[in-house]
C-alpha cells in the first residue's frame, strides 16, 4: 500500500516537470541507444574474430602429438583410425577433419617460397576457411588429388598460375628430404593475403604416399557453438589420451585476448558514456529533491518517515532510468537495424586484416547485451539518486518547513 | 473531558547562535485539558510557534519534559515520534502543505495510506472528512485549482481524518482574508464542541484568539498570563 503510494507521487512528479524530464530522458536514450548500437558493432567484431581464428585451420578444438607445436615435422605425427569419428554428439559437431601439415619449400621456374605444406581431405574441409573460398580454376577433388591449390598472392609471387607445375621439397618421415612436382589445379582467394601466401593444399592420401606415413599431424574439431568447447574438449582429452588436446585461445593467443578485450571495450565504453550521463541525472535529481524541500518537510512532520522519503526519490530515479532505458534500447535496435546487413570497412582493409576481420563488420545483436545495458544502467539509476535522497532527508522538518 | 492530553513542564529551548544563545522558551509549563481550544499567541519570538513545534514532536527541548497522551516524547527515535505524528497529532500548517500533484481527496487519504488503510475503507473515511468541511464536492481538484480557505480546509480535513487525540494549528489564518479565517474558524470551533477535539493553535491574530475557550499568552519564552475565556 505504501509502495503504491510511492510509486504514485514518483509517477506524479515527474509528469508536474515534463520538459524537464523530456531532456533527461533523450540524454539517457541517446546514451543507452549509443552504448547498444556499438555492443553490435563490437559483437560483430568478436564473432568476426572468432570466426576468422576458427577458420584459419585451428578449429574450436585441434589433436596433435605431443611436441609438434615446436617441432611442427612429420616426425611429430600420431597415427588415425581408419574409421575413426570423435565422440561428440551430432549436435554439438559441425565437422572434423584430419591433416598433415608440415614446412616445405615451394619452388617455380622463377621464385622459390618457403610454405606450410597441408594435405586435407576436402570433403571435410567446410569446417575452415577452404570449404568455401572462392578458386580460379578447380578445387581438389578428393584425399587422393595429387595436384595443389595455391593461394592468390603465393602465385602472383612464384610468377605462375593455373595449369602450370610446381617443385615441393619437405622433410619425409625417415628423414630424409622428399621432392615432387605438383600441378596447379586453382588459385584460392582467402581474405587478405595472409593466408594465401602460407598455405598449399593437395590430397592427404597424397602427401602421406611423399611422406612414406599413414599418420596425421592434427585433427581439427569445428563445434556448432563457442559455448560448448569446454565440455567437448573434456571429452576429447579422454579419448586421445597421449596426444594434446588443445582449444583455439590457446593455439590463437593473440586473437583470444583481443576476443576477450572486445568484452572490456564493451564495459569500458559504457562506463565512460555512463557515467557522464549519471553526473546530468544527479544534478537533476538535487534540483527536483531541493524544490522540494519543503513539500518533504511536511510530510514529514505529519509522519511520513525518512526511509520512506528517500524510497521516493529512488523510485523516481528509477522511473526516469527506466523510461530513457526503454526509449534508448528501441533508438539502440533501431540503428542495428539500420546496419544489420554490415558495414563496408573495405577501405581501411588492411587495417582491419591486421586485427583479424573482415572487410565486412557485421553488427551481432545478443538480448543478454541489451538486458545487461538495461539492468547496469536503473543500477547506475539507484546509485545516482542515493546522494539526492540523502540531501532530501538531511533537513529536519521543522527547518523544512521554515523556508 | 478533563483527561490531560499535553502535559510540559519545565521545558527549555536554547538556540544557539554563533555570537551568542538565544533562549525561545524559558521553564515553561502548561497543560491542556481534553476538549481545550487553546491560543498560544504574543509577539514574534515570544516561543509560541517553538513550543507548538515541541508539544507536536517536531523539535526537542533542551530541558524539561513533555507528554503527550501519556507518551513522553523525549524517550522517543524520530522514527517513534514519526509514528506519534501520524497516528497521534494533526497538524496544519501555516501555508497549507497539500502535495501538489495529488487532488484534495487524495491529499486526505495521503495519510491513512501512510498508515496502510486499505483502500475501500480510507477512501470512505477521505470522502466523509472532506463532507463533514463542505467541500465534498471538491475532490478531484487539485490544491493549484483551490482557494487558500478551500486549501486550509483540505488541510484540516487531512489533519482529522486520522482522529488524533490532538490537533495542532501554527499561524493557520496567516495566508487567509478576515471573511476566510473567520470561515475557517468556525469549521476548528465545531469540530472543538461536536466533535471534542482538542485544539492548540499558535497565533498573533487576535479573530483567531477570539475563537478559542483558553488564550495563553507568552512573552520572551515564558508565559506571561493564561486565561480560560468565559462561553
Amino acid at each position: 500500500m505504501v509502495l503504491k503510494l510511492i510509486l504514485q507521487l514518483s509517477l506524479r512528479n515527474i509528469a508536474r516537470h515534463k520538459r524537464r524530464n523530456i531532456m533527461l530522458f533523450a540524454a539517457i536514450a541517446v546514451a543507452v541507444a549509443g552504448v547498444s548500437a556499438t555492443n553490435t558493432l563490437i559483437r560483430g567484431f568478436q564473432a568476426d574474430l572468432l570466426d576468422s581464428s576458427i577458420s584459419n585451420l585451428t578449429g574450436h578444438i585441434k589433436i596433435h602429438a605431443p611436441g609438434y607445436r615446436d617441432d611442427p615435422t612429420i616426425q611429430k605425427s600420431f597415427e588415425l583410425a581408419k574409421n575413426f569419428a570423435p565422440d561428440v554428439p551430432a549436435e554439438e559437431l559441425l565437422g572434423w577433419a584430419p591433416r598433415i601439415r608440415i614446412p616445405a619449400v615451394i619452388m617455380s621456374e622463377r621464385e622459390t617460397r618457403g610454405i606450410q605444406l597441408v594435405g586435407v581431405d576436402p570433403n571435410a574441409e567446410h569446417i575452415s576457411f577452404l570449404g568455401n573460398v572462392p578458386i580460379d580454376g578447380e578445387a581438389l577433388s578428393g584425399s587422393d588429388d595429387g595436384q595443389v591449390l595455391v593461394g592468390r598472392e603465393l602465385a602472383r609471387q612464384l610468377e605462375t598460375k593455373v595449369g602450370r607445375r610446381l617443385v615441393i621439397i619437405t622433410q619425409g618421415a625417415d628423414g630424409l628430404n622428399r621432392e615432387r612436382g605438383f600441378r596447379i589445379v586453382g588459385t584460392y582467394d582467402a581474405e587478405g593475403t595472409a593466408l594465401e601466401k602460407i598455405f598449399v593444399f593437395s590430397g592427404l592420401e597424397k602427401i602421406q604416399e611423399l611422406l612414406d606415413t599413414p599418420n596425421v599431424t592434427e585433427v581439427s574439431v569445428r563445434l556448432h557453438q563457442e559455448s560448448q568447447r569446454i565440455s567437448v574438449k573434456r571429452r576429447l582429452l579422454d579419448f586421445f589420451v597421449g596426444l594434446e588436446v588443445m582449444d583455439w585461445r590457446e593455439l590463437e593467443p593473440q586473437a583470444a585476448t583481443m576476443y576477450l578485450f572486445a568484452d572490456s571495450i564493451i564495459f569500458i565504453w559504457f562506463a565512460v558514456l555512463m557515467s557522464a550521463l549519471i553526473f546530468g541525472l544527479v544534478n537533476t535529481l538535487i534540483a527536483a529533491v531541493m524544490e522540494r524541500v519543503k513539500e518533504f518537510g511536511m510530510v514529514r512532520a505529519i509522519g511520513m518517515r525518512k526511509s520512506m522519503v528517500i524510497s521516493q526519490v529512488v523510485v523516481e530515479s528509477i522511473f526516469i532510468m527506466s523510461i530513457g532505458v526503454v526509449f534508448g534500447l528501441m533508438m539502440g535496435y533501431g540503428l542495428y537495424a539500420s546496419i544489420a546487413d554490415g558495414l563496408d570497412l573495405g577501405q581501411f582493409a588492411g587495417g582491419v586484416a591486421t586485427f583479424g576481420m573482415r572487410s565486412m563488420l557485421v553488427p551481432i545483436l545478443r538480448p543478454s547485451d541489451f538486458v545487461l545495458v538495461a539492468a547496469l544502467s536503473i543500477g547506475l539509476g539507484v546509485l545516482a539518486s542515493l546522494y539526492p535522497a540523502w540531501r532530501a532527508v538531511k533537513i529536519t522538518p521543522l527547518d523544512a518547513l521554515r523556508r | 473531558m478533563n483527561d490531560v492530553v499535553v502535559e510540559c513542564e519545565g521545558i527549555e529551548r536554547v538556540y544557539q547562535d554563533d555570537a551568542f544563545p538565544v533562549r525561545a522558551l524559558n521553564s515553561v509549563d502548561l497543560s491542556v485539558n481534553d476538549g481545550e481550544f487553546v491560543s498560544l499567541s504574543g509577539p514574534s519570538g515570544s516561543g509560541k510557534s517553538t513550543l507548538l513545534n515541541i508539544i507536536g514532536g517536531l523539535d526537542r527541548p533542551d530541558g524539561g519534559v513533555v507528554n503527550v497522551g501519556g507518551v513522553d516524547l523525549g524517550g522517543l527515535s524520530d522514527s517513534a515520534l514519526a509514528d506519534m505524528r501520524l497516528h497521534k497529532i494533526g497538524f496544519v500548517f501555516q501555508s497549507y502543505n497539500l502535495i501538489p500533484v495529488l487532488t484534495a481527496l487524495e491529499n486526505v487519504e495521503f495519510i491513512l495510506q501512510l498508515q496502510s488503510v486499505s483502500a475501500a475503507s480510507r477512501r470512505e473515511r477521505a470522502l466523509h472528512s472532506l463532507d463533514s468541511l463542505g467541500l465534498g464536492d471538491l475532490g478531484k481538484r487539485r490544491p493549484g485549482e483551490l482557494s487558500g480557505g478551500q486549501q486550509q480546509r483540505v488541510a484540516i480535513a487531512r489533519a482529522i481524518v486520522t482522529d488524533p487525540i490532538l490537533l495542532l494549528a501554527d499561524e493557520p489564518s496567516a495566508n487567509l482574508d478576515s471573511t476566510t479565517t473567520h470561515e475557517l474558524l468556525e469549521v476548528l470551533r465545531d469540530l472543538n464542541k461536536s466533535q471534542g477535539m482538542t485544539i492548540i493553535t499558535a497565533t498573533h491574530d487576535p479573530i483567531v484568539m477570539g475563537y478559542t475557550t483558553r488564550k495563553v499568552q507568552l512573552v520572551d519564552g515564558g508565559i506571561e498570563q493564561d486565561e480560560a475565556v468565559p462561553e
